[in-house]
């Protein structure tokens, strides 16, 4: 039973792994632009499960730190002529930093506190997008962002070649939370996140290690920012508002905080399912909460508990 | 001037704010789908004014009663479901459905009467001190609120029931407290709140979809600040937030105004970890 069930997910994950392969092959350039939007939202939703599906604390940050990887890699290329292989690392390693910062003392708090004091950081640093006008362009946005430059020969000016780059950055993204949550690291956050004062009573630096997730998220969400600046090439405030930080949450919470696939099943059908509505732009969030109540009202563990019981059902 | 402003847009804050408190102690819920409760009610009490014509005080009791309405209905068809707390993510799932609900209505007043903002007319005219009367009538709305909330809370049967359901929600029930009945209360009594603040800040900025995002914000950001449980924190608290915004407006930067917020909250928290006036 189980052997047979791991080798349905195994199918699973290959016919999805090809599919993404080729899908600017067989599908209208609308559709990849999707997909590349869903890979872009699972990056998030993925690097935001490492802090609170496996560390615990519940932010409502995290398009801040998006925002701001994705205006630090625009300006350092725009303004210093940098080249986007340089300015990715450097914005993904600068946001992280900056997470070290705001985490250090926000993280002191708990619980709703710590959730509060996020959402209003996000919104603090919207407010930071939106009027310093002189380096962001505030509410006109900033245009005229490159694509990254040609590497090994290949022209990144077209949709199909930022495909692949942004895909392989997924990959390589997931690849890497994997490995980081089934690590030494990955057993102690959980530790902090099933019983706090237990983890510290036995020695675990808790401070510490939930500063450390909650960096190593932003920063991977200031990566993921730097390559839709370079894929986008158009950034606008309000792409990095409260109401992303919270799609985010929902993404993770619906697909199964803590399992790291769940979150990135999870960002794909939210985008999906939004882009889907497009043909009634002002009724689409109505539509979408309304589905979000239902699914939450027959399976209140979200897409995960929908799962389960089909696997059980069968 | 600025202090008669700050006092003014506090008290909006601070109105909010007490309904959000009174639900988060006692059922764990930060109830965003208050901010669009204020939306819907700030709506509801135009269309009181403008189309059947009714005097301003009938919109604002009609504006409490719509926001009072859909708390207690979104309570009690939603919440409610998840709080036995059958399994360990019950807690983000109210959460979830809060943000849902937030995002439904604000988003439904936009869908059917569109982002354009309704001018509501002016009830009264003069002026006093350089304040008009409609802006006084909002403080003065809040404080006899607030009044009468704590009176509520402190001196009745089922207000000494909420209290104790904030103190331990597992032991008023082993008492014989029903925390259904208290939840209603609870929920409708913030939708109230809300409505009320909607509709008596709306003859002063006008009507539309987004006008509930800030209140809300500033509102969770009161909560904290005055601490759980504590009515008198969140008047002071929430006046003090407005005032502050005010002058900080006048004097530091207007474009930041909404930012405020934040360093507050930061440094006050960063000192006192329960909030300025928490039980605990």
């Amino acid at each position: 039973m189980l052997s047979s069930k791991l080798s349905a997910n195994r199918i699973a994950l290959a016919i999805t792994f090809i599919l993404l392969l080729v899908i600017p092959h067989i599908a209208s350039s609308y559709i990849v632009y999707v997909v590349i939007l869903a890979i872009l939202f699972s990056m998030l939703s993925a690097s935001y499960d490492l802090l609170t599906g496996y560390a615990g604390p519940l932010s409502f940050c995290h398009a801040a730190f998006y925002g701001l990887g994705a205006y630090t890699s625009a300006l350092l290329t725009l303004k210093t002529g940098m080249s986007f292989w340089l300015a990715l690392p450097i914005s993904g390693m600068s946001v992280f930093l900056f997470g070290a910062v705001i985490g250090y003392p926000a993280l002191k708090l708990r619980g709703h506190y710590f959730a509060v004091t996020t959402f209003f950081f996000g919104h603090f640093m919207y407010l930071v997008f939106l009027n310093t006008r002189e380096l962001t362009g505030g509410p006109l946005g900033l245009g005229g962002i490159q694509p990254p430059e040609s590497i090994f020969g290949i022209d990144f000016s077209g949709m199909t070649a930022n495909y692949y780059l942004i895909l392989i950055f997924g990959i390589l993204m997931v690849g890497f939370l994997y490995a980081l949550v089934n690590s030494g690291f990955g057993r102690l956050i959980v530790s902090i996140r099933e019983n706090e004062d237990l983890a510290e009573a036995v020695g675990v630096n808790t401070a510490f290690f939930k500063v450390l997730a909650f960096s190593i998220s932003a920063g991977l969400a200031g990566i993921t920012g730097s390559l839709f600046a370079h894929f986008f090439r158009l950034l606008h405030p309000s792409t990095f508002s409260w109401m992303t930080s919270e799609m985010i949450v929902v993404m993770v919470l619906v697909g199964g905080a803590g399992t790291l696939v769940g979150p990135i099943i999870g960002a794909g059908v939210v985008t999906f399912i939004l882009e889907m509505m497009r043909f009634a732009p002002e009724l689409r969030f109505v539509i979408w909460a309304i589905l979000l109540i239902a699914i939450l009202v027959i399976e209140p563990r979200g897409l995960a508990g929908i799962y389960a019981r089909i696997r059980g059902g069968k | 001037m600025q202090l008669g402003s700050g006092l003014i847009i506090g008290s909006v804050y601070a109105l909010v704010a007490l309904g959000l408190n009174i639900i988060w102690s006692i059922t764990d819920i930060p109830d965003f789908a208050q901010g669009s409760f204020y939306v819907i009610a700030a709506y509801a009490g135009y269309f009181a004014v403008t189309l059947a014509g009714v005097p301003f005080p009938v919109a604002l009791l009609l504006g409490m009663c719509v926001g009072a309405i859909m708390a207690f209905s979104c309570e009690r068809f939603l919440y409610r479901r998840w709080r036995e707390r059958t399994f360990r993510a019950a807690a983000r799932v109210q959460l979830l459905v809060a943000i849902a609900l937030f995002f439904l209505f604000a988003n439904a007043a936009n869908a059917i009467w569109t982002s354009k903002a309704k001018i509501f007319p002016a009830y009264m005219k003069g002026s006093l001190l350089g304040l008009s009367y409609m802006r006084i009538n909002v403080f003065l709305a809040a404080i006899v609120l607030f009044i009468l909330v704590y009176l509520f809370i402190m001196k009745t049967k089922p207000g000494k029931a909420i209290r104790a359901a904030s103190m331990d929600v597992g032991m008023a029930q082993v008492l014989g407290i029903n925390i259904d009945t208290v939840n209603s209360i609870v929920f409708a009594m913030g939708g109230a709140l809300s409505g009320a603040a909607a509709v008596l800040v709306s003859p002063l900025y006008s009507v539309f979809p987004t006008m509930g995002d800030l209140p809300l914000l500033k509102a969770l950001v009161v909560v904290i600040l005055g601490g759980f449980g504590s009515v008198s924190g969140v008047l002071i608290c929430g006046l003090g937030l407005g005032v502050a915004e005010a002058f900080g407006a006048t004097y530091i930067s207007s474009a930041y105004q909404h930012g405020f917020a934040f360093f507050v909250l930061i440094l006050t928290l960063l000192l006192r970890p329960k909030g300025l006036f928490g039980r605990v």
